[in-house]
């Protein structure tokens, strides 16, 4: 079905996009420091800077171009750097637990969202063995550079072989 | 002889509700419980190797989470060796500030949090709700369903709902299947009444996310925890799943909350003899942990067993203040039936009510409560009216305003209308007039037209197989010739693009201008300080259409 | 619906009679043919043998009930006082009258009837399965849908009498003949928790006493007398 290859596609595009330098870590937004609360809200003080993940600037999107199919389901989304911004916003105002899970959530924007869903579901209780969690581990780890949504799995893997909450029958 | 006082008294709604005496062994006891651990905290090389009593070897799996992931270390130490009584008092202290009092319970034990507010009058725990909500502006969330599951009555009930002035709505099914449908039809009415309302639909965890993924939603609320393991297993979760499941929404754009109440551990079973509040406050430290932006907390659905049991309502007040400590977004309850009683149920919502909270109920009943699937709510539709009374009489702001009956069925009609085009475009069954008609002038689904269930259900099955997205409502509503509608729901899809109303307690004000803990916190500290209604806010809340103009008579 | 109080302290005291004085002889029995205790009067009406792990079944035009951990063993009615024995005599009358056959498994693993009924959809040889706790609760489930989703969920114990357990019996057995049934109407009571809810929390938590995380599905053979 095209829409899978589609999804594919944009899958290498943010992969390449990220390796190619544009990586979470270091968003397009760091050329003047930090983001702050100061810049907040940055769809409105920093416009300009977001994109979406398939490559769009922010201040394109139109309500003209999304009935005219311009615009498609895969440019309404949110892109890595935008989510290390807002990170980098509530770090500002003493929020780090928050900005550590938009810095996870950042990684996993790459995930198809079926796979996605499938790996949550992995990671409920009794579902998956310990071989199951280290291999999506490796998977996130690998496939998508998503290395603190990896460690958080392979944290699980272990908590839940100490408490017993790994597939039984 | 029968005293016939007390045959007056026994026939008075307040005795209709079920009590329990306490029963501290299985956890059948509010907050003070003997069997609640004492607060501690040892750190090794930059590890906790002792929690609330318990070594690293004996931890379970939210002990475990909790000492990796939700305590800030560097402050630890120090924080834990002060008075708990001291805290409570700098709580309390107008000449302390919220960033002062985070610096302290950012850095405590579940059980440490505990018996800090458990020092507190209830009284006392309200002054700390108004210090330390995290926005600056109170605001209010209610339910829109109905037992038959009807689109077109959620439509118009959510416009009204958008009209008086919820900034957020939730709804939910009584068939799992219809919930597709329940999602659009809220959306289109919140958009209707007010745009920039967000709306979800609560539902099993994996189809809420996949439904938010497709646009169908713009939050998600009902995102579970529980504060013992065996509890956290039968909700069919751990806490990494759900931290995991927590990194999904925000990579989706979508705004998240967590869940959680006391009672809930009773309800289910495992209580593990621990009070109802020592057990929420872990749920707490999990939210916090999983690096969630906020809860709905307030015993919510499992209010009837706090409220049971002696200092039960007092508990739920202590739980909220318990969530502004560890600075997250309080989405405070209020939102299910526990009483016969009238009096009973506005003497518990006056601690948030009051006080304020970010959003005051988390389900005020958009429909009559007959109609309401959260098994009622403890405010509801036939309400209305004395919500706006008691915010004039108070001078308070409940987030609701005093409305004219023209306005709402204008909006009412105009979802119905809405929805009813949007169907159309996308070929499902149709809406027909006669039900536009009945949602427009309707009090609840009794006054509705059945639908047909099956074709519905086969509908939803066959749209939700085309893959039919958020962007399709648009194109759709805009086909149908509601482009000022559709325009709303575009504004929606494009704030998951920039992400700003992810962050603490965000709600919406004119223009799709995100409001939250970031650009409006909230620096309460004393008389004339933190949220001050306006003139012009005054003048609509005061503003009844029923008071009688001097100058008339 | 006024709250009873007399049933509640009855259950209290029987809560804290067994959870003092029984430290094996119940929860962790092996259950070998789980003879109704005798001082539970209801059960005489109906016996329930188990006989080892239960096997995945492979009909197609089978609908497999789960019981709860305690369900007409150590309660043996509903939270409206609904006989156990009758209840499931509905539930197995509404699949028959489908021309639909029928097997009970009781799920030790846990207590929480979504779970139960989802292993009862697994079980089963139509993907269909019916869960139903001791207090009432019941559920309708099939294998390919998450755990703590449903086909029909009937919520509020206190509102589901006899001709519901007939309705679901009945719509199960369609859902396995791969009908599309109009779901059983769904009733909606909000007073139903303020009297209520404490009581459910007393009942889930004798329940819960009896669940064994270990132990898979038992087959469980019916008798009614």
């Amino acid at each position: 079905m095209d829409q899978e290859l589609l999804m594919k596609q944009i899958v290498e595009q943010v992969m390449q996009a990220m390796n190619n330098g544009g990586s979470v870590s270091a968003p397009a937004a760091s050329a003047g420091g930090k983001v702050t609360s100061e810049n907040y809200p940055l769809s409105e003080n920093m416009a300009d800077k977001i994109k979406t993940p398939t490559g769009k600037p922010f201040t394109s999107l139109s309500y003209e171009k999304v009935i005219s199919g311009d615009i498609t389901a895969d440019d309404m989304r949110i892109s890595p750097d935008t989510l290390e911004m807002q990170a980098q916003v509530a770090e500002s105002v003493n929020r780090e637990a928050f900005a550590g899970n938009l810095r996870r959530a950042a990684e996993l924007i790459a995930v198809p969202d079926d796979r996605l869903l499938e790996i949550y579901n992995a990671l409920r209780p009794y579902r998956s063995s310990k071989q199951d969690l280290v291999d999506i581990a490796n998977e996130l780890d690998q496939k998508y550079g998503a290395k603190t949504a990896a460690a958080l799995v392979r944290e699980a893997a272990d908590v839940y072989e100490q408490r017993g909450r790994l597939k039984k029958f | 002889m029968k005293s016939k006082r007390f045959e007056v008294l026994a026939n008075r709604p307040v005795n209709q509700d079920g009590y329990v005496k306490e029963w501290p062994e299985v956890g059948l006891i509010a907050m003070n419980s003997p069997f609640d651990p004492t607060p501690s905290i040892k750190i090794e090389n930059g590890r906790v190797t002792e929690l609330d009593g318990k070594c690293r070897a004996d931890f379970d799996m939210l002990d475990t989470f909790i000492a990796d992931h939700a305590i800030r270390l560097e402050n630890a130490e120090k924080a834990m060796a002060l008075d708990s009584l001291e805290i409570a008092r700098k709580i309390v202290d107008i000449n302390v500030s919220r960033k002062e009092i985070l610096d302290i319970t950012l850095s405590i034990t579940p059980a440490k949090l505990t018996e800090v507010v458990g020092k507190m009058t209830i009284v006392e725990i309200m002054m700390g709700m108004s210090k330390m909500r995290a926005r600056l502006m109170p605001a209010n969330q209610c339910h829109v369903t109905n037992v038959k599951d009807n689109p077109v009555q959620i439509a118009a009930d959510a416009a009204e709902a958008g009209v008086r002035g919820f900034a957020e709505m939730e709804t939910t099914v009584g068939i799992a299947r219809y919930a597709p449908f329940n999602a659009i039809a809220i959306m289109v009415g919140a958009q209707v009444g007010r745009p920039g309302v967000m709306t979800q639909c609560a539902l099993e965890e994996a189809t809420e996310l996949m439904l938010g993924m497709r646009g169908f939603t713009t939050y998600a609320e009902t995102i579970s925890v529980y504060g013992t393991e065996p509890v956290f297993m039968d909700g069919d979760d751990t806490p990494y799943s759900k931290a995991f499941l927590a990194s999904c929404y925000a990579s989706r754009g979508l705004k998240m909350r967590f869940t959680s109440g006391t009672g809930s551990e009773v309800q289910m079973g495992y209580a593990e003899g621990k009070s109802m509040l020592y057990l929420e406050a872990r749920c707490l430290a999990i939210t916090k942990g999983a690096g969630v932006q906020g809860t709905q907390n307030g015993s919510v659905s499992c209010v009837g067993v706090p409220a049971g049991v002696p200092g039960g309502i007092r508990a739920i007040a202590a739980e909220n203040l318990i969530a502004m400590l560890l600075d997250l977004e309080s989405t405070t309850s209020n939102d299910q039936t526990f009483t016969h009683s009238d009096l009973r149920r506005v003497a518990r919502s006056v601690p948030q009510f009051f006080s304020g909270t970010d959003y005051i109920c988390s389900g005020y009943s958009a429909t009559p409560n007959y109609d309401n699937m959260f098994a009622g709510s403890n405010w509801d539709a036939e309400d209305y009216d004395d919500w706006n009374i008691i915010q004039r009489d108070m001078k308070i702001d409940g987030g609701l305003q005093p409305v004219r009956e023209e306005d709402v069925l204008k909006a009412r009609n105009k979802a119905a209308r809405a929805l009813q085009g949007l169907f159309r475009e996308l070929g499902l069954p149709p809406i027909t007039d006669a039900e536009v008609e009945a949602a427009t002038y309707a009090n609840g689904s009794n006054d509705m037209p059945d639908r047909n269930v099956n074709e519905d259900l086969k509908a939803i099955e066959d749209m939700m197989a085309r893959n039919v997205t958020g962007v399709d409502f648009v194109k759709a509503l805009d086909k149908a010739g509601f482009p000022d509608v559709a325009n709303n729901i575009y504004n929606m899809l494009r704030q998951k693009v920039a992400g700003d109303y992810l962050h603490t307690a965000s709600i919406f004000g004119d223009n799709f201008h995100v409001l939250s803990a970031v650009n409006a916190p909230n620096d309460y500290h004393g008389p004339m300080t933190g949220y001050q209604i306006s003139e012009e806010r005054w003048k609509q809340l005061s503003d009844i259409p029923n008071a009688i103009r001097p100058e008339d008579i | 619906m006024t709250f009873d109080e007399k049933t509640l302290r009855s259950v209290i005291a029987e809560v804290i009679k067994e959870m003092t004085s029984q430290p094996a002889s119940a929860a962790s029995a092996p259950a070998a043919a789980a003879p109704a205790p005798a001082t539970l009067p209801a059960a005489g009406k109906m016996t329930l043998t188990e006989q080892g792990d239960a096997p995945k079944g492979v009909a197609p035009d089978e609908v497999v009930i789960g019981l709860a951990p305690a369900f007409g063993i150590y309660q043996t009615e509903t939270i409206i006082h609904q006989p156990h024995d009758k209840v499931l005599r509905e539930i197995i009358a509404g699949i028959e009258e489908e021309g639909l056959k029928w097997r009970v498994v009781r799920v030790y693993r846990t207590s929480d009837v979504s779970f139960i009924a989802h292993d009862a959809a697994e079980y089963s040889g139509s993907g269909i399965g019916i869960g139903i706790q001791s207090k009432g609760t019941t559920v309708i489930h099939q294998k390919d849908l998450p755990p703590l989703s449903n086909l029909e969920l009937f919520s509020q114990a206190p509102l589901i009498e006899m001709d519901t357990f007939r309705q679901i019996g009945k719509n199960a057995a369609k859902y396995a003949k791969g009908e599309a049934p109009t779901p059983v109407p769904v009733r909606n009571d909000q007073m139903a928790r303020p009297t209520y809810q404490a009581i459910a929390a007393l009942l889930h938590i004798k329940e819960t006493e009896h669940v064994d995380n270990d132990k898979r599905p038992q087959a469980v053979a019916v008798s009614f007398k």
